[in-house]
């Protein structure tokens, strides 16, 4: 009887196997087709899988005129299929599936410090000997102190280069203040604390925007205490949007979030939240409405990215008629200390290669870095697809708003916002100078170069994220995030900043310092 | 017949105390109806309002500066058609399948002259304790030929142990004497099956087939993980790809005369990925009621 029941049993589990594999394999067979199209591209040896950050554009398919074009600026063909970016969450889990799966893209973007396993298991092309004789335009677009950074990062200790830097030469961010409320009161730039806070003052009681109703916001910034640099770069933090950067304090290399600028900075924060000077909401603003606030034209000053402010220039003209003059906020020191606007040069990579032997398929990653790195080009691929991505507008090309539903992920290669240098943004902006908006995109120009003479450099530029590996809530800065934001409300005196300094070091802070500071000391070897 | 002549008896002598416990549950599910139809409310508000008033954030509850425009442009433009009709097809096609392998592996496992069936239940529930990690599945079904492949969005999906239990739970209330009767008429096995148990099991095939459709419509992780060719996106995946768009980072580019911007575009995205379902629930619903509560009365 037992006997007869595991029989039956097994015949069952046969006949499950059975019915599965059928419909398993019905389906792979209706779907060869999609399977190679997408996953190697049609001539899967022919093209290069690359994958970037993906905002929500279409993907590069074999023979789409994307593709067409990066395979006439670089000879070579590149497929992208669509892989959700999610603020790196959901892209870092696909790759991961794909290195698992011993299918690696050929070239791809690494995030959160991937790139050190990957380096350590040789999972990834040393491209040190390579580019110099393979991609010469590169390898001279990227300063030599940048490549000797990224050198100084190898894991194995050996200073390879297995990484494409992103590199930011110049300024990128910075405050601006509504010059045109400054003239409306009658005041002068601030140049002093002093006199900074005086115009806050004035920002919120006099009425700047002179719409009779005491609506303006002096200041502010976003949740996690991000894009203040105006209030931060006072006491010489750096910190770049929002997150505290590694610099020389006491002579030593240390985390900015720890230091005594930072301590005397969210004290004098708190006392402007508690008078009202800045946004009570600044702590709960997400992107979307704190962009919302300074576009509805309330907000006095912020910090951003000077070079597109002509966006909210023309979005405040939009909603109140008034064409706004931005200007940018000349770095205030507050009493004993240096005031700066943080300049990150190295951004973390672009790009990392996968491991091959295969010498044809070397030479091809090559040619489209060597194109990613000529100057002459970029302004081709910034361009991308006339018809998709630009139209001609009296003879030259003129890029169209972006349009994720109709357009292909012209981001794919994009040296202009990777390794670009202010020249270039410069003459980006000026490809723009249409008349009718002029005077929004002058603005532009003029700050953007206003900016640099602001911006200083630090000396934890470079450091790679990978240091946080066995730490993740320093990574992400949870401490830190929480003892400021409730300091800068109140909730906290400023008495507890002693507390976290010291529970930061205990819960890893101390060991990060360490290898933090064993870098350092290779990079200036 | 029981249960409705106790329900009588307690209406006569319905107290003030209950009168006012059915206040207060009435209360709470209003404000959870309330809490559940604002941020639906204010996306429908924010898909009908115009460029300027989303970039100030001045919408709540209602459209500011009414506009069909953020609309015009996804249903024409925003090529989400193709991915409508793939979950459409996937849904439809996937509660088809799984309401046959469900019906057809539920029915034997209800009979006691079946005897494997414990051992086979074993198995069922078995998968419902143990997950396989996400890696190995990936690898997996990817060796299956299921990666970038329309059936991923169906085959994983078609049995799950839970529904299967609810349907073969319902199975063994069934009436054997109806089922006797039939094989006494000479009906065979797979006649009293389609002829005499399905046709008086609306209520569990319409929950059971519900809670199927609202996996598959939903679906994301499945084809997040298995599919990243645009042309096989099901609704949920081009959603996400419109919702996400949107960098620190901006291309300098030609005035924008669209009277859209990403947040109303994600907000139609949002709101038509809702219609479907909320025109299939109150077709079902009044299965629904009754076939929930099917799966509690005996395990």
């Amino acid at each position: 009887m037992k006997r007869k029941s595991v029989k039956a049993l097994i015949c069952a589990v046969m006949a499950a196997t059975l019915a599965l594999g059928a419909l398993s394999g019905c389906g792979t067979g209706s779907g060869t087709g999609e399977k190679k199209a997408s996953e190697n591209g049609d001539a899967s040896d022919e093209d290069l899988e690359v994958w970037t950050t993906n905002n929500g554009f279409l993907a590069i398919e074999h023979g789409s005129e994307t593709y067409n074009l990066f395979k006439e600026l670089t000879g070579v063909g590149i497929v992208q299929p669509y892989v959700e970016w999610n603020g790196g969450e959901t892209y870092k889990e696909q790759l991961n599936y794909r290195i698992a799966a011993n299918d690696m893209p050929d070239m791809f973007t690494p995030v959160d410090g991937m790139e050190t396993d990957l380096i350590e298991s040789g999972a990834l092309l040393d491209l040190t000997d390579l580019l110099p004789e393979k991609a010469p335009h590169l390898w001279e677009s990227i300063p030599q102190e940048v490549w000797d950074a990224v050198k100084a990062n190898d894991p194995t200790g050996n200073n390879r280069i297995y990484t494409i830097p992103t590199v930011i030469s110049y300024g990128r961010n910075g405050a601006m203040i509504r010059k045109d409320w400054l003239d409306n009161l009658g005041l002068d730039m601030p140049t002093t604390q002093e006199e900074f806070v005086e115009v806050l003052r004035a920002f919120k009681n006099n009425d700047p925007n002179g719409n009779g109703v005491a609506d303006e916001i002096p200041t502010g910034g976003r949740e996690e205490a991000k894009w203040m640099g105006q209030l931060f770069g006072q006491y010489g933090i750096a910190m770049w949007e929002g997150a505290p950067q590694w610099d020389i304090y006491d002579g030593e290399l240390t985390y900015s979030a720890v230091t005594q600028n930072m301590k005397d900075c969210l004290e004098w924060m708190s006392e402007l939240y508690k008078e009202g000077l800045m946004d009570p909401e600044t702590l709960l603003n997400d992107k979307a409405a704190w962009d919302g606030k300074i576009n509805s034209g309330v907000v006095g000053i912020w910090e951003h990215i000077p070079q597109e402010c002509y966006n909210y220039a023309e979005n405040i003209y939009n909603a109140t008629g008034v064409q706004p003059e931005i200007a940018i906020l000349p770095a205030i020191s507050a009493p004993g200390y240096e005031g700066f606007y943080t300049e990150r040069q190295m951004n973390g990579s672009t790009f990392v290669v996968a491991n091959t032997d295969d010498e044809a398929k070397i030479d091809k990653i090559m040619a489209v870095l060597d194109a990613y790195g000529n100057k002459d080009l970029w302004m081709d691929f910034y361009n991308g697809v006339e018809g998709m991505h630009s139209e001609e507008v009296d003879g030259k090309l003129v890029r169209l708003p972006d349009d994720p539903a109709t357009m292909e992920n012209i981001y794919a290669l994009s040296p202009y916002n990777n390794i670009a240098d202010l020249d270039f943004q410069v003459e980006l902006l000026s490809s723009q100078l249409t008349p009718e908006r002029e005077w929004s995109v002058s603005q532009a120009i003029t700050n953007v170069q206003d900016l640099q003479n602001y911006v200083k450099t630090y000396a934890g530029d470079g450091l790679p994220d990978s240091i946080y590996a066995d730490y993740p809530d320093i990574g992400n800065r949870t401490l830190y995030v929480e003892y400021a934001t409730k300091i800068i409300t109140g909730e906290y005196s400023i008495d507890k900043f002693d507390e976290f300094v010291d529970r930061w070091y205990e819960s890893g802070g101390e060991e990060v310092t360490k290898l933090a500071r064993e870098w350092y000391a290779n990079k200036t070897k | 017949m029981k249960i409705g002549k106790r329900k009588a008896h307690a209406h006569v002598h319905e107290s003030r105390g209950d009168i006012m416990f059915g206040a207060v549950i009435a209360f709470i599910l209003i404000v959870f109806a309330i809490a559940t139809a604002i941020p639906l409310i204010s996306e429908l508000a924010v898909s009908l309002s115009s460029k300027t008033a989303s970039q100030m954030n001045r919408i709540n509850l209602l459209p500011v500066e009414f506009t069909l425009d953020s609309w015009k442009y996804l249903l024409a433009k925003g090529g989400i058609w193709k991915p409508f009709l793939i979950s459409v097809t996937s849904t439809i096609l996937g509660v088809a399948i799984a309401l046959i392998l469900n019906v057809l592996m539920a029915y034997p496992l209800s009979k006691t002259e079946f005897k494997p069936s414990k051992y086979i239940m074993l198995f069922v529930v078995f998968t419902m304790i143990f997950a396989a990690p996400k890696v190995p599945y990936f690898l997996t079904l990817r060796t299956y030929g299921l990666y970038n492949n329309y059936w991923v969005l169906i085959l994983p999906h078609i049995m799950t142990a839970y529904n299967l239990i609810i349907v073969r739970t319902f199975f063994k209330q069934f009436p054997k004497e109806l089922e006797e009767a039939a094989m006494i008429d000479g009906c065979g096995k797979f006649r009293i099956l389609f002829q005499i148990v399905l046709p008086a099991s609306k209520a569990v095939l319409a929950t059971v087939g519900l809670f199927y459709g609202v996996t598959m419509w939903n679906q994301y992780e499945h084809p997040l993980m298995f599919i990243n060719n645009m042309d096989l996106f099901p609704l949920q995946m081009k959603i996400r790809s419109i919702v996400d768009g949107g960098s620190e980072l901006q291309a300098v580019t030609m005035l924008q005369d669209a009277n859209y911007t990403q947040a109303t575009l994600s907000a139609v995205a949002v709101v038509f990925a809702i219609i479907p379902i909320l025109i299939a629930y109150p077709w079902i619903q009044k299965y629904f009621a009754k076939g929930a509560m099917l799966g509690s009365v005996k395990g």
